[in-house]
């Protein structure tokens, strides 16, 4: 076919599409990069238009949000982040073990709904558990919020340890209940060590939609438990105050940094989840 | 063998049950909650007093323009939205489609937007793109000789800029899934298509698109219902505004049980909103089903 280094049709084609996905690459993460730099520019090169590449850079910005109180939200959406998808975990997995291995009539009926939930509008939720939590007076606490956001990681670990679960082989069960393993045993020292990286993968994907939701905290979180998406919005400025750039700018780049660090770490893994979620 | 079912029954239970109890409580029991308050009228601030006003609520949803825009309004941008995704993702996969050297890593980086919060792109759009006199949107407008518009806070051009967002932030989604889709086809038939002398498009429509055909309702689903609940990356954008211009159906219950603390009338409006996305969940789930004849 084609040769390499020559000109025809074939390597154009080639070129022009490698090209392509460089521009496509650069388009997503345009604004990612460009809140990158605004982080580290002053004051006055942030106004500046047409806006500069160059310029003198400063860590002033993060100064300023480490004073805005960073660290109270930071550390409320790591507690409510972490707690809810931990208890997920707690419950989610062994259902989505029971889900796979016993063959029990409306288990299609259960997983629809699971993932249901998962589709549902989580505004119809958000109402009934405001009411619900001022009635128990928990509004504003982390224990409320950790178990609001149950809603958003259980039906993940669900849907896919259970499907993690139904790639495991059932002989590897049945050959260990030969043995005389209890059917928990099996469970905890067979099955779920063979889907470790299905979990890990779970809890990584769980941990980024705790990290990043808004409604609920929203609504919920009242003064003491704001996490970090709800404390970025302040330095929008209302219709009245000026838009605080460098803070947002720095801010909104020290709320990405977790999760993107840890996807970058797991990606070819984190991919098939994503994926999986939606197309499994 | 019904005694053999039973104790099926009896052993899953022991796994299952604590995953049914907080999905009762977090989910079964807040929907109920939500469509038996959606009978009564209520203040968010005297949760005491319930007025029983059967479908009164729901009769004044439909003869409320603002509600009924809404519904127009949740439509248009799930459409577009989805439509522009679904385009773009899969063009991008086809692009993709074909190994080349760092591969991985370009899908790699592509998941970085996506993995952000969706308020914090929001953000970064409204405040370096669309902002009217420092934005960059305006500034690239102006170059070649166009006075943009005030992005958020004017009429069509809030829901443009929502949109644009919308499909920045959820296209590398239907890419991905695309990108795999792709990746697991067999490669004979595409190349067989190929010796038949089918030009690179009509293989794509002829044959990969029919073969991606599970992928592709199910990928629709998934966008359509996230789409259609949309409620972070506009309430960041325009809170609703400008008037009700981009108030989605979200954003619309949640305006009017907190602003307005009408909560009965909040919870009948979400109430419609989920029957809605329900049934058209299911218009597009029904022919799949029937053809096959047995769910997923």
């Amino acid at each position: 076919m084609s040769r390499p280094g020559k000109l025809n049709k074939a390597n154009i084609f080639e070129m022009l599409r490698l090209l392509l996905i460089v521009i496509v690459v650069f388009v997503v993460l345009f604004p990612v990069i460009w809140v990158l730099l605004a982080s580290f520019k002053s004051p006055g090169d942030l106004m500046r238009v047409p806006p500069v590449i160059i310029f003198e850079p400063t860590l002033i910005n993060y100064d300023v949000v480490a004073r805005e109180g960073f660290l109270f939200y930071f550390r409320n959406s790591a507690i409510v982040a972490i707690t809810s998808v931990a208890l997920s975990l707690l419950v989610g997995v062994p259902a989505a073990f029971g889900l796979s291995r016993f063959s029990i009539k409306g288990i299609g009926g259960i997983m629809l709904y699971v993932l249901s939930v998962r589709f549902m509008p989580y505004i119809i939720f958000a109402l009934p558990l405001f009411f619900l939590m001022s009635r128990l007076g928990i509004i504003g606490t982390h224990g409320g919020l950790i178990f609001v956001y149950i809603i958003i990681s259980l039906p993940i670990v669900i849907w896919l340890m259970k499907s993690f679960f139904d790639s495991v082989p059932r002989y590897i069960d049945e050959a260990a209940a030969l043995d005389g393993a209890s059917q928990f045993r099996v469970f905890w020292q067979i099955v779920l060590p063979c889907a470790l990286p299905g979990l890990a993968t779970v809890t990584i994907l769980s941990l980024i939609f705790a990290w990043n939701e808004y409604l609920f905290a929203l609504i919920l979180s009242g003064r003491d438990a704001q996490t970090l998406t709800v404390g970025l919005t302040r330095f929008l400025g209302g219709m009245e105050t000026a838009v605080r750039w460098g803070m947002l700018s720095a801010w909104s780049i020290a709320v990405i940094t977790p999760v993107v660090l840890m996807a970058l770490l797991v990606n070819r893994q984190l991919r098939r989840g994503f994926t999986s979620i939606a197309g499994d | 063998m019904a005694n053999k079912k039973n104790f099926e029954w009896q052993k899953a239970l022991i796994y299952i049950v604590p995953s049914l109890i907080v999905l009762f409580i977090i989910a079964i029991y807040p929907t109920i909650h939500a469509i038996w308050s959606g009978f009564w009228d209520y203040h968010l601030h005297r949760p005491d007093e319930w007025v029983f006003v059967g479908f009164q609520n729901y009769l004044k949803l439909f003869l409320d323009s603002r509600f009924v825009s809404s519904i127009g309004t949740t439509f248009l941008f799930t459409f577009v939205s989805v439509a522009g995704t679904m385009v773009f993702g899969f063009l991008m996969a086809l692009l993709f489609q074909k190994s080349f050297k760092g591969k991985n890593t370009a899908l790699a980086l592509l998941t970085i937007p996506m993995v952000m919060a969706p308020v914090v792109s929001a953000l970064i759009w409204r405040v370096f793109f669309f902002e009217p006199d420092v934005g960059i949107v305006n500034w690239l407008l102006s170059l070649i000789g166009i006075s943009g518009p005030y992005w958020v806070s004017s009429s069509p051009w809030a829901l443009v800029a929502a949109i644009t967002v919308n499909v920045w932030f959820m296209t590398p989604f239907v890419m991905l899934i695309m990108e795999a889709a792709l990746s697991g086809l067999p490669d004979e038939t595409i190349e067989a298509a190929m010796i038949d002398g089918a030009g690179y498009w009509k293989r794509v429509w002829h044959i990969i698109i029919p073969l991606l055909k599970g992928t592709i309702i199910f990928t629709l689903i998934f966008r359509i219902t996230i789409d259609y609940r949309m409620f972070d990356i506009v309430y960041t954008m325009t809170r609703g505004g400008p008037a009700f211009d981009t108030e989605l159906l979200s954003l619309w219950v949640y305006n009017v049980a907190l602003r307005t603390f009408q909560m009965g009338y909040a919870n009948a409006g979400a109430v419609v909103m989920m029957i809605l996305i329900g049934i058209t969940c299911l218009l597009i789930v029904l022919p799949v089903i029937r053809k096959k004849g047995e769910l997923t």
